[in-house]
């Protein structure tokens, strides 16, 4: 016979257990039905507007020193609009690039890591502007991951 | 009101989203096999390169300065479903009408449409990174022709109302513009028109109702009335056969279970194929729709989802096969209040192109859709009806230049360099 954990703190408004108690599958009421939640959704907590929100690829080491690791996973909501600060995909030369959104002086900027890249004005309704970035998920050496990702170029 | 919103060359924006660099590159997306061109950009248009050309008997001058694109319907069809829900969020209903065309059904809303207009299609440039362009108007035969006005206009954002049918500006276009520029009326119709002297749609929507329903037919008159500002065509009525055709109905009973939507979607699918073999059609791509009902209390669910044929086809089976698995990855336990099925980029029959794959299937299934098609003609439409098919293996079809599914699978996501 299997034994359901029973849900210990159990808030006043709950039901009493004796409430439509319905059958496991040892013909047993489970008592723990009635505090049955869903689990957590890791891609509905990330992805709040399915709509807007597209994954990519980082390719490159350059924002290293800010935790952006080459073949980490970018999540990006088109719905958000860009503050400095923020890290967002522009369509620079032709290709989907991350930069940083800066304010200097106030105006704001498009800052590459790059050595020997130019910082480029930004306007705030700027076609280059593809997305913000909302996370970016970093796979560690012990996740299969990492092996699938191509050694990085730079 | 009503509003007819259409993403402007979308399989070329499709494709310009992630691949950046064909901004302003002469693009043609190519149909399935690779065999001729279907979509073209802006700059692709100018070059005077005509839709539906055969691949292989372009230019080689201009072969050098243009991109070819396979087409590629899982892309398409997720940014599609994209551009619904960012609609769907703004409006109470919303009925997709082809892969990159839906009508919103304004009825009940009180408010700045130009306004309006400006912030549907701002929303869906923003969000999902496409241009649209939306026309506003009392009927969906005049938001059709309003939203053909808005693509016009140079200027962002690409917005078109008329706020009633005797807007002067609107009378002013019915002048100049053709019958056969109407949703609904053919080439043949335009024939006949013309021989009576009604040359413009200015004339139809002049000409007495009763002499159209006599002389032509019931939806003729109901075209003209629309075109007077009086909404009587619904989805089905009219379709444009040469593009797309759509088969859906609302259940009298919401359906829940997946057995009874399947059963829905088979009879969709049977009609939808002998519309085909009417007009000796043939589909590339498959389209399935499904809603719970949007005035119900409790959560709305509404989905969409498009996959492309093997090969061009109109036979029942081969739409149906492909429909039941876009259902299934549709389908949650909701109470769907209606379905449909949509085919697109139709071909003329003679214009198949046999694949590898083929055989000698293309006869035998030709007889055999010929047979169904006569035995329900005869003995009705009970007589003999599509029963559950088997899900048969993937197949494999020729698209060299296809894009990478880029929101649909983790191995082809797009690659943002860091600078």
């Amino acid at each position: 016979m299997t034994m359901t954990p029973i849900a210990l703190a159990a808030p006043a408004s709950a039901p009493a257990p004796s409430d439509a108690l319905q059958r496991g599958a040892s013909g047993f009421p489970s008592p723990a039905d009635d505090y049955r939640e869903a689990p957590l959704n890791l891609h509905h907590h990330l992805v709040r507007r399915p709509a807007s929100t597209f994954f990519m690829r980082l390719e490159g080491d350059d924002h290293r020193h800010a935790g952006l690791h080459h073949g980490d996973l970018l999540v990006i909501d088109r719905a958000i609009s860009p503050r400095p600060g923020h890290w967002l995909v522009a369509a620079i030369d032709g290709e989907l690039s991350v930069l940083r959104l800066e304010r200097r002086q106030s105006r704001l900027y498009l800052a590459p890591s790059r050595h020997g890249l130019a910082t480029l004005p930004f306007e705030a309704s700027d076609d280059r502007l593809w997305g913000v970035i909302c996370y970016a998920i970093h796979a560690l050496p012990a996740t299969d991951e990492e092996s699938a990702m191509p050694p990085c170029s730079r | 009101m009503f509003a007819l919103i259409d993403c402007n060359n979308f399989y070329a924006a499709c494709e310009r989203l992630f691949e950046p660099r064909l901004e302003g590159v002469p693009l043609g997306v190519l149909s399935n096999n690779d065999g001729c061109v279907i979509a073209r950009s802006e700059e692709f248009k100018a070059l005077d390169i005509p839709m539906g050309i055969p691949t292989h008997k372009i230019a080689p001058h201009l072969r050098r300065c243009i991109v070819l694109k396979s087409s590629n319907y899982t892309l398409y069809g997720d940014l599609s479903a994209r551009v619904q829900q960012v609609l769907a969020q703004q409006v109470p209903t919303l009925e997709p009408y082809s892969i990159d065309e839906c009508f919103l059904d304004l009825r009940g809303m009180h408010e700045d449409w130009q306004a309006l207009g400006a912030t549907l299609v701002d929303s869906v440039q923003r969000q999902v990174g496409l241009p649209v362009s939306i026309g506003i108007a009392p009927t969906r035969t005049l938001a059709k022709l309003a939203n053909r006005q808005a693509k016009t206009q140079p200027a962002r954002p690409q917005v078109c109302v008329w706020p009633s049918a005797d807007a002067p500006e609107l009378a002013a276009h019915l002048a100049r513009l053709s019958p056969r520029e109407v949703w609904g009326v053919g080439e043949r119709l335009n024939a006949r028109l013309a021989g009576m002297g009604i040359v413009t749609a200015a004339a139809l929507r002049e000409t007495p109702d009763s002499v159209l329903r006599r002389r032509f037919s019931v939806v003729l008159a109901r075209t003209a009335a629309e075109l007077n500002g009086r909404a009587c065509l619904s989805m089905g009525d009219l379709e444009t056969p040469r593009r797309s055709i759509l088969c859906s109905r609302s259940f009298g009973q919401p359906l829940r279970d997946r057995a009874s939507l399947a059963g829905a979607l088979r009879h969709h699918c049977q009609r939808a194929g002998e519309k085909l073999r009417r007009d000796a059609m043939q589909a590339s791509a498959i389209g399935v729709y499904m809603r719970t009902n949007p005035h119900h209390a409790g959560s709305f669910h509404q989905a969409c989802e498009w996959a492309a044929l093997p090969f061009p086809s109109a036979d029942t089976q081969q739409l149906n096969r492909a429909a039941q698995r876009l259902l299934a990855r549709l389908w949650q336990p909701a109470a769907y209040q209606k379905l449909g099925v949509m085919l697109t980029e139709l071909t003329p029959r003679r214009q198949s192109q046999t694949t590898l794959f083929d055989g000698a299937e293309p006869a035998r299934q030709e007889a055999l859709m010929h047979a169904w098609d006569s035995i329900r003609a005869r003995y009705g439409r009970q007589a003999l009806t599509l029963g559950p098919q088997p899900v048969d293996a993937p197949w494999q079809m020729n698209s060299a230049y296809r894009s990478a599914c880029y929101t649909t699978r983790w191995d082809e996501l797009p690659r943002a360099r860091a600078r």
